[in-house]
Order: C-alpha cells, then sequence, then structure tokens
C-alpha cells in the first residue's frame, strides 16, 4: 500500500507534514528524502500528523529518526547506499531527551504501540491536533 | 482447400522483412541476402564492398549468404551509431533511462552480494540439543532485510542454550552489513553474560560506540536451561516471543519488551522467567511473519499469524511441522507479492520424556 505524504504548511521555520496510508520498508526512504527537501528549503521543525497512518513498520522508524538528524543539519546515511555506507555510518544517538525537531501528531493505535514497543515513543513529544504541537514550539 | 504459397516466395518475403529494419542505416552498412552469383535475394542494392559475411540454410543446399557491405571503419562506425541511437530510443520508449538501468543493475549486484552475505550469517541446520526440538525458516526478502537468528551454548555454560532472533531495521546493503557486524557481537555479549539483559545493555553500548547505529535492532535474548526448560528472556523492542503450552492450543505471550539496540546511549532491559514444561514450545519471530502483505495490500497480521500457530497446534504439529504450517500461510497469502522483509521463525519445543523401557520380570528371568 502506498504512503501519501502531503505537506500542508511550508515555507516558513515550520512544516506540517500529513502520512496517509503505510511507512514501511517499501517506501520510508521517500519520507527520508521528503524531509531533505524540507531541510533545504529552510525547514527546522516538522509537525508530523500521523492520524492517517494506519501501519508504522520498524523501517519506518528509521525514517522518523532520520527526520530528526536532517533537521538538526546530520547529514543521516542514505540507507540504501552500499558497501561505502558502512563507512559513513556517523553517530547516531540521541542523548535521550525529549527533542522538538520532529512533533508527532494523533498517531493511530497500531503505530503508537510499535513506538511503544521499541522504545522510540520517548524521543517524540506526542500531541492530540496539529495545533497544540504548533504551540508547542 | 487455401492454396499453398510458392515455398520460395514466402522465404524471400520473409527475408525482405528481416532485413528491411537495416535500410535505416543508410548506404554505410547494408545487410542484405544474396545467392552465390551474388544476385540479391532480399535487402538493398549496393555496391559498397562486402565487409563480411555468413552461409544460411544446409552447406549442401545454402539458401543463400547474409552479407554486410559497407564502405570503410568510419562508415562502420557511423551506422553503430545510428543503431546505438535506435536501440536509445527503444529504450527510453520503454520508459527506461539508460542512467536507471545502470543504477538498477548497480543495486541488484548489491542486493544479491547482501542476499549471499546474509545467507551465510544465518544457521542452516538448528543444533541438536538433547531433550529438545528446534525448527528454523529463514527467507530472505527480496531487498534485502536484517533478520537474523542463532542458537548456541555459551561458552563454559553447556547446559544451557541461547536463542537470539534480531531484525535490523531499513534494508539493503547497509541493515545486512549492521546485521553482520551486530551477530558475532551478541553472541560474544552473552558467552560474557550470565544475563540476556546485560548481553542486549553490552551490545547496545558496543553499537552506539562504535557508532554503527545509523539503524536499530531489535532483538530478542533468550537463555534456556536445557534439563530444567528455566527460559529467561530480554527483549529490545521486538515482538515478544509466544508460548504454546502442552495439551493447550492458547497463545501465551511472554511478557518483556524495551528499547531498541542502537538508539540509545545506554538501556535498562527488563527480563521475563517463564518455564517450558515437557510438550511446551517456544515461538520466535521477526515483523516480517506479521507484516506479510498480499497484493490488495492487506497485512498477514497478528490474528492470522495466530491462528495458523493454534490450527496447527491443534492438529498436534511438530516443531518443523509448526515452521512449515507459518511459512506455507504466510506463502498462500502473499501468493505473488515480492517479500518486502525478511521472514524469519524459530520454534524450540521441549519434548516429552522418552518412555521408559519397562523390565518384566518375566523377561529378564528368561529361561538360558
Amino acid at each position: 500500500m502506498a504512503l501519501d505524504i502531503t505537506i500542508d504548511q511550508a515555507g516558513g521555520d515550520t512544516a506540517v507534514v500529513a502520512l496517509t496510508g503505510e511507512l514501511d520498508a517499501s517506501n520510508f526512504t521517500t519520507l527520508i528524502e521528503a524531509g531533505r527537501t524540507l531541510h533545504a528549503d529552510g525547514t527546522r521543525r516538522i509537525v508530523l500528523d500521523l492520524a492517517g497512518l494506519s501501519f508504522l513498520a520498524s523501517s519506518g522508524l528509521v525514517a522518523l529518526h532520520s527526520l530528526i538528524r536532517i533537521l538538526r543539519g546530520e547529514a543521516p546515511p542514505d540507507p540504501e547506499e552500499g558497501w561505502g555506507a558502512i563507512h559513513s555510518l556517523e553517530f547516531d544517538v540521541s542523548g535521550g531527551g525529549v527533542q522538538n525537531e520532529v512533533a508527532l501528531v494523533a498517531p493511530q493505535a497500531a503505530v503508537e504501540r510499535v513506538l511503544e514497543r521499541t522504545g522510540l515513543k520517548r524521543l517524540f513529544r506526542v500531541h492530540e491536533d496539529r495545533s497544540a504541537a504548533l504551540a508547542d514550539a | 482447400m487455401p492454396t499453398p504459397e510458392p515455398p520460395g516466395l514466402a522465404i524471400g518475403d520473409r527475408l525482405s522483412a528481416l532485413v528491411a529494419p537495416f535500410a535505416a542505416f543508410g548506404p554505410d552498412l547494408v545487410v542484405a541476402v544474396e545467392d552465390g552469383d551474388g544476385t540479391l535475394l532480399a535487402g538493398a542494392p549496393s555496391d559498397r564492398p562486402v565487409v563480411a559475411g555468413a552461409p544460411i540454410g544446409p552447406a549442401t543446399a545454402p539458401l543463400g549468404r547474409v552479407v554486410v557491405r559497407g564502405t570503410d571503419a568510419a562508415g562502420l562506425q557511423a551506422a553503430t551509431e545510428v543503431l546505438a541511437a535506435a536501440l536509445e530510443a527503444l529504450v527510453e520508449a520503454a520508459g527506461v533511462d539508460a542512467r536507471a538501468v545502470e543504477e538498477r543493475t548497480r543495486i541488484e549486484a548489491e542486493l544479491a552480494l547482501g542476499r549471499r552475505l546474509q545467507r551465510s550469517f544465518v544457521p542452516l541446520v538448528a543444533p541438536d540439543v538433547s531433550g529438545w526440538a528446534l525448527a528454523s525458516h529463514y527467507e530472505a526478502a527480496r531487498e534485502v532485510g536484517g533478520d537474523f537468528f542463532d542458537a548456541f551454548a555459551p561458552r563454559d555454560r553447556r547446559r544451557e542454550l541461547a536463542i537470539v532472533m534480531a531484525d535490523v531495521t531499513g534494508k539493503g546493503i547497509a541493515a545486512a552489513l549492521l546485521m553482520a557486524f551486530a551477530r558475532p557481537l551478541i553472541h560474544a555479549a552473552i558467552d560474557h553474560a550470565r544475563r540476556p539483559a546485560v548481553a542486549l545493555e553490552r551490545t547496545n553500548r558496543i553499537l552506539v560506540e562504535e557508532r554503527r547505529a545509523a539503524l536499530f535492532i531489535t532483538a530478542l535474548c533468550c537463555y534456556l536451561d536445557t534439563r530444567s526448560g528455566s527460559l529467561v528472556v530480554a527483549n529490545a523492542g521486538h515482538e515478544p516471543p509466544l508460548i504454546i503450552r502442552h495439551g493447550t492450543t492458547a497463545l501465551e505471550e511472554v511478557p518483556v519488551g524495551g528499547p531498541l539496540l542502537g538508539a540509545f546511549p545506554s538501556i535498562a532491559l527488563d527480563e521475563a522467567r517463564v518455564t517450558l514444561d515437557p510438550g511446551d514450545t517456544l515461538v520466535l519471530y521477526t515483523d516480517g511473519v506479521t507484516d506479510a502483505r498480499a497484493a490488495n495490500g492487506t497485512r498477514f497480521g497478528d490474528d492470522r499469524f495466530r491462528d495458523v500457530l493454534h490450527d496447527a497446534a491443534s492438529a498436534g504439529a511438530s516443531a518443523r511441522e509448526l515452521v512449515d504450517a507459518v511459512v506455507r500461510s504466510v506463502r498462500d497469502f502473499t501468493a505473488d507479492e515480492p517479500a518486502a522483509d525478511d521472514v524469519t521463525i524459530v520454534v524450540a519445543r521441549r519434548l516429552p520424556p522418552r518412555p521408559r523401557v519397562r523390565r518384566f520380570g518375566g523377561r529378564s528371568a528368561s529361561p538360558r
């Protein structure tokens, strides 16, 4: 199933991005690409609306994590890179504090379960709706 | 009744049709068919010298000779460029640009390499552990995921069996390489740690310190006392193990979880302790099983997975048969859809004690 990435607000410091469909191994690099483009256009914070996301595979977690790094100006290695990638895998660990480069909005139960199971939920501030996420900047 | 075509005419027509496209090369490269006397049978007439030729048809009664007439090397080069341009146009018309083809070829080569690499790290044969039946299945996704599993007796702890099931997030060569890096790391950590949580916590620290953690790893680490059936499980972000108790078909989830490896500088993992009694079955799997997708987008899902296990257990399936039932069911479900993720499942069953050989008084006192 496809993933739709809708950029509802861009141009300023904060972009609102809505994900619809399923984020998995077949499309997680698309989200990373979208993050790169937004960062190049000046975005430094993304409010990620997950209300329409019905499925999050573990590969999708890599994309979420990569978005944080991209917005911090660190270029994450391309997960599709070949042998060269092993040399460019850079230090990639958040200090454990809650970052605010990427804020999550309204994750569905199935998506929240994956975030909880993998412990990555602690990386994100999760908001009920977009306005709460935007107000939290 | 239709009149048969004169055979000579038909062949001539067909030869003409076959050489016709070469007319596009222009006069610098003419491809034609001639008979032994140089009479033109098919193709455009040309007075350029013959640069190459080959006979067609039986040696005793040749149909003719394919000849290539051209001027010189420059003329051939020009003609070849026309051919190249024509082929390029053909490829473009098919909706593929040459760079994409090149990129695809490179990626395919890497994928094949990744699959071989990964396959070489996954044990093909489960270890032979007295009193236990172990069965596993591993299937690489087309684009290589990073699943791996391992089952071995830790150093100096021969009656123990360590079972590891892990999944590197992401896919491709980077995932396969991280798997190749992590597998021996976890093995060594297990050899040096009395508790599975400690083994995974150390693995996490090394992954983070070695800066290999651009991707994450979810991992289950189980220490099984093969004599008592006592099982200790630590779970770093992986699907929890399932247990099917002997004589029941209900699935029990081992309640243990924690953050995945590679994301946080230090993690503290819980452990769950359960006992596997004779006939009990432990099932470990990766999300490639439950996330397997049919052409219509439906996922195989937890419910279907549990139903298959339930049904197979009800039918008295062995460890091997349980694994096979899941694999078959996932294949039937996904049909021709290419696998997006690796599919890995490991089943360990504690065998019922072997029936004792009873000594009957009458036999042991048999007449001599």
